[in-house]
């Protein structure tokens, strides 16, 4: 869901630039605080794979096809949504000056959408639920699928403010396709947690739950 | 429990091997976002397959434009596979370096803060 330049006139690019940069600021601060010696190859592990991952268009149907975002994932595994507005917005810089994917002017809007609602969704989403299902990997599916869905049903809307989309159809379309290619997003998002937990248990800000679920 | 450095050397591998298999699996298809566009110009039926040369920049008004270095993840056309399978590694290289750089920038300038 990288919108690229085309698609938000650029007095309203701005805004999203604004906000942006206020939650990076903010995700900066997280940074100094929370980042010491022994979290940097994780952080730096996660932010490449993350960015292998999303290179990955994987077929969804419908003449579609979906990456991973993986908001949801980093704030899982650093324990804060501002850990996934900080890999995301390095990793959003480098794909749009490099690769193009994602335009220059919209890239506050795509911080926004992937790093910011994608974070905090995640994160949140999956404290609420492993209070109530006790099971870190189901918690963490769920939250990485709405994770992917909520950005992409914002990004309709931001588009139908845009002018690019008609919001209803904006929506049903974009909710449809990223239902689906979030359901794949919940499935690796919880495979990676396993496979991070295993390899690395010290380095978690979360109880996974290993060995018990 | 591995030590740091095989776990980033895994963690490495782990990200090249998933671009390569990228490279040659990906789907060619539109992504989210440009499939909707496609919809909501007409272009594409929600639940139909996407025509082989649809616009998805038709519904978009802007005109800034920017040519990035490796756009689509390639090295163009004539490099073809290679030229992704090197385009992916060395988004791989930057990520790493401009994450752990990052990294270490906001850290040495909270040492100094504090001293």
């Amino acid at each position: 869901m990288h919108i690229p330049d085309a698609f938000i006139p650029l007095p309203q690019a701005v805004v999203y630039w604004i906000v942006a940069l206020f939650f990076l600021a903010l995700a900066v601060k997280w940074a100094r605080s929370e980042i010491n010696e022994d979290k940097i190859p994780l952080i730096a592990v996660l932010a490449a794979g993350i960015f292998a991952l999303q290179s990955f268009n994987l077929p969804v149907s419908m003449g579609t096809s979906g990456h991973l975002v993986g908001g949801a994932l980093a704030a899982i595994v650093l324990g804060s949504p501002f850990a996934a507005i900080f890999i995301l917005t390095l990793v959003l810089i480098i794909q749009a000056f490099i690769f193009g994917d994602g335009g220059i002017t919209t890239l506050g809007a795509n911080i926004v959408n992937m790093g910011v609602i994608g974070g905090f969704v995640g994160y949140y989403t999956y404290q609420g639920l492993l209070k109530a299902v006790k099971n870190s990997y189901v918690s963490a599916a769920i939250a990485a699928w709405l994770a992917c869905l909520i950005p992409a049903l914002a990004c309709a809307i931001e588009m139908a403010l845009a002018g690019t989309f008609p919001l209803i159809p904006g929506i049903i379309s974009m909710g449809v396709y990223h239902a689906i290619i979030g359901i794949i997003e919940g499935i690796v998002t919880a495979v990676v947690l396993y496979i991070l937990a295993m390899a690395r248990p010290d380095l978690m800000d979360v109880k996974t739950g290993v060995g018990t679920a | 429990m591995m030590d740091n450095k095989t776990f980033i050397a895994a963690g490495i591998i782990v990200a090249i091997l998933i671009g390569v298999i990228a490279v040659f699996m990906a789907s060619g298809d539109p992504d989210g976002l440009e499939s909707s566009a496609l919809v909501v110009s007409g272009q594409k039926e929600l639940t139909g397959l996407s025509p082989e040369d649809g616009d998805a920049e038709v519904v978009g008004t802007g005109d800034f434009a920017y040519e990035s270095p490796m756009p689509d993840y390639s090295l163009g056309e004539e490099m073809g596979s290679t030229g992704g399978i090197l385009a992916i590694i060395a988004g791989i290289i930057i990520t790493l370096v401009v994450v752990i750089g990052a990294t270490y920038a906001i850290r040495l300038k909270n040492e100094g803060s504090k001293s």
